[in-house]
This record gives structure tokens, C-alpha cells and sequence, in this order.
């Protein structure tokens, strides 16, 4: 199982904050973890491919590209606004 | 070197904090700044509306871990005697208190450039998002690029800093 978490807009256009999914032999980097959220949802594919969005796994910002393993957390985090 | 890193719901108490970091000792100066809730929208287009709520999102571990990052960089640049960082969450109203960053160190210098540098940091590169609620509508706010640049402006400074350090090494200073 894969955890995922949306923050910000990102939550408003995936509909969900959090979302568990399969893991899936298909989905083993988060780039394809995007692809397949993206499947019939064209928003939110858009969304995660703007170039501002970052990406965490287990906490740590990571590369699109980082592999996955079942039961990692993998975050997208729009540009943050705090302070 | 003391230091606290809080994110609550509930509100902060300037002086208690204040007095918190004074009893450290280490005196010579603090440096408290507090950002509050605007009462107006800066939005894009549209005339400015007054903001109802304004709602705080973050991303809990995470938060706290980059938060923890940040206080140590600061740390690594000037000699501080006491941190503190508060972050409230949750929905806040115009005036309300939002963030607070506060440092004790010898000298005022060394002081007003950690907790300058600390909330540079902190509004680009920890985990919040801010929602506004403002003349019946909900939009989550954009990042600002004026505190990207804030926020650059301290590489580049830290960049001129080795620079002049090796600088001063090659000529046998």
C-alpha cells in the first residue's frame, strides 16, 4: 500500500487529502505514481506537473524519479505560504 | 542554545516568551518578531476584500523536521544563545497572531539577522498553507516572490562569506 497526501490546492483538485492506494507493480517511481493519479483526473495531472509542485517521500523532498516501495508516504506540496 | 519550536492551535503570549528567552541568560540583546492576519486580500485582479478567516494548513513531522533544519542553519551562522518558533494552524481571524520568531544573543547585530533569516526561511521552505476566506470566497494563497527573493538574497550572502573567507586565506590573512 502506498500512502498518498495533498496539501494545499492540490487536496482541492484531488478531491481527498489522503489517499491509500495498492502498490502496484506498474507504479514504481513517483513519476508513475503521478501518471496514475492523473488517469481520469486531467486537473490533477496538470496540477502535479506544474514545475513548482515538490514532492516528499517519507518526509524527505525528493526527485520525481525516486523509486517506491510499499508503505512509503509520498506528499505533493504546492509552493508553501506559512509565516 | 536553547531551543523551542512549537506549532498549536491555540495562542502565543509575546511576553511570556520573551521572558522565557531572558532567563536564559547570555544577555546583550532579543529579537522578537510576531506576524499577524492581514484584514485584506492582496488578490490578483479583483479589489481587495476583507478577509474573513484565514485558515492554516501544514504538513504534520514534516513541519516540525524542516522547522528543526532551519533553526539549526541559523544557528551554524551566528552565535544565538536561545531560538524560539511559534507556528499557529487552524482557522485565525484579522489581527490574530500568527507566527512568532524570537532570539537572545550578545549583540543586537547577530540577533536581527537570525530572526530576519529564520522567517525568510520559514515563509519559503516549511510546510504551511494559507487559505483566505475574504467577500464570500474561499482561495488558497499564492507564494509570494518577494519572499523568494528575501529568502535568496541569504545563499547569496553566505556565498560572499566563503568568498571573502577564502579570499582572505589565499592572501595569508
Amino acid at each position: 500500500m502506498l500512502k498518498i497526501l495533498f496539501f494545499g490546492r492540490l487536496s482541492d483538485v484531488a478531491g481527498a487529502e489522503r489517499m491509500d492506494i495498492a502498490s502496484h507493480a506498474s507504479i514504481t517511481t513517483i513519476t508513475m505514481l503521478r501518471d496514475h493519479l492523473g488517469q481520469g483526473n486531467e486537473a490533477l495531472l496538470r496540477a502535479l506537473n506544474e514545475p513548482q509542485v515538490m514532492v516528499a517521500l517519507n518526509q524527505i523532498l525528493v526527485d520525481w524519479d525516486c523509486n517506491l516501495q510499499p508503505g512509503d508516504e509520498v506528499a505533493f506540496l504546492p509552493p508553501v505560504t506559512g509565516g | 542554545m536553547t531551543t523551542v519550536i512549537r506549532i498549536q492551535h491555540e495562542d502565543f503570549n509575546l511576553q511570556q516568551e520573551y521572558d522565557r528567552l531572558r532567563a536564559i541568560g547570555g544577555p546583550g540583546a532579543i529579537v522578537t518578531f510576531s506576524g499577524l492576519v492581514r484584514d485584506f486580500n492582496r488578490g490578483d485582479s479583483e479589489a481587495a476584500a476583507a478577509v474573513e478567516t484565514l485558515t492554516l494548513q501544514h504538513y504534520p513531522g514534516m513541519t516540525e523536521k524542516l522547522l528543526g533544519e532551519i533553526v539549526e542553519q541559523a544557528e551554524g551562522r551566528w552565535t544565538v544563545n536561545g531560538i524560539t518558533v511559534i507556528h499557529r494552524i487552524g482557522e485565525l481571524r484579522p489581527s490574530d497572531q500568527i507566527v512568532l520568531v524570537a532570539v537572545s544573543a550578545a549583540h543586537r547585530q547577530e540577533a536581527f539577522a537570525a530572526a530576519e533569516f529564520l522567517m525568510d526561511y520559514l515563509k519559503t521552505r516549511a510546510t504551511f498553507w494559507k487559505k483566505i476566506s475574504a467577500g464570500g470566497a474561499t482561495q488558497w494563497v499564492d507564494m509570494n516572490a518577494v519572499d523568494v527573493d528575501a529568502a535568496a538574497r541569504w545563499q547569496q550572502a553566505q556565498g560572499a562569506e566563503s568568498e571573502q573567507a577564502s579570499n582572505r586565506k589565499q592572501s595569508g590573512e
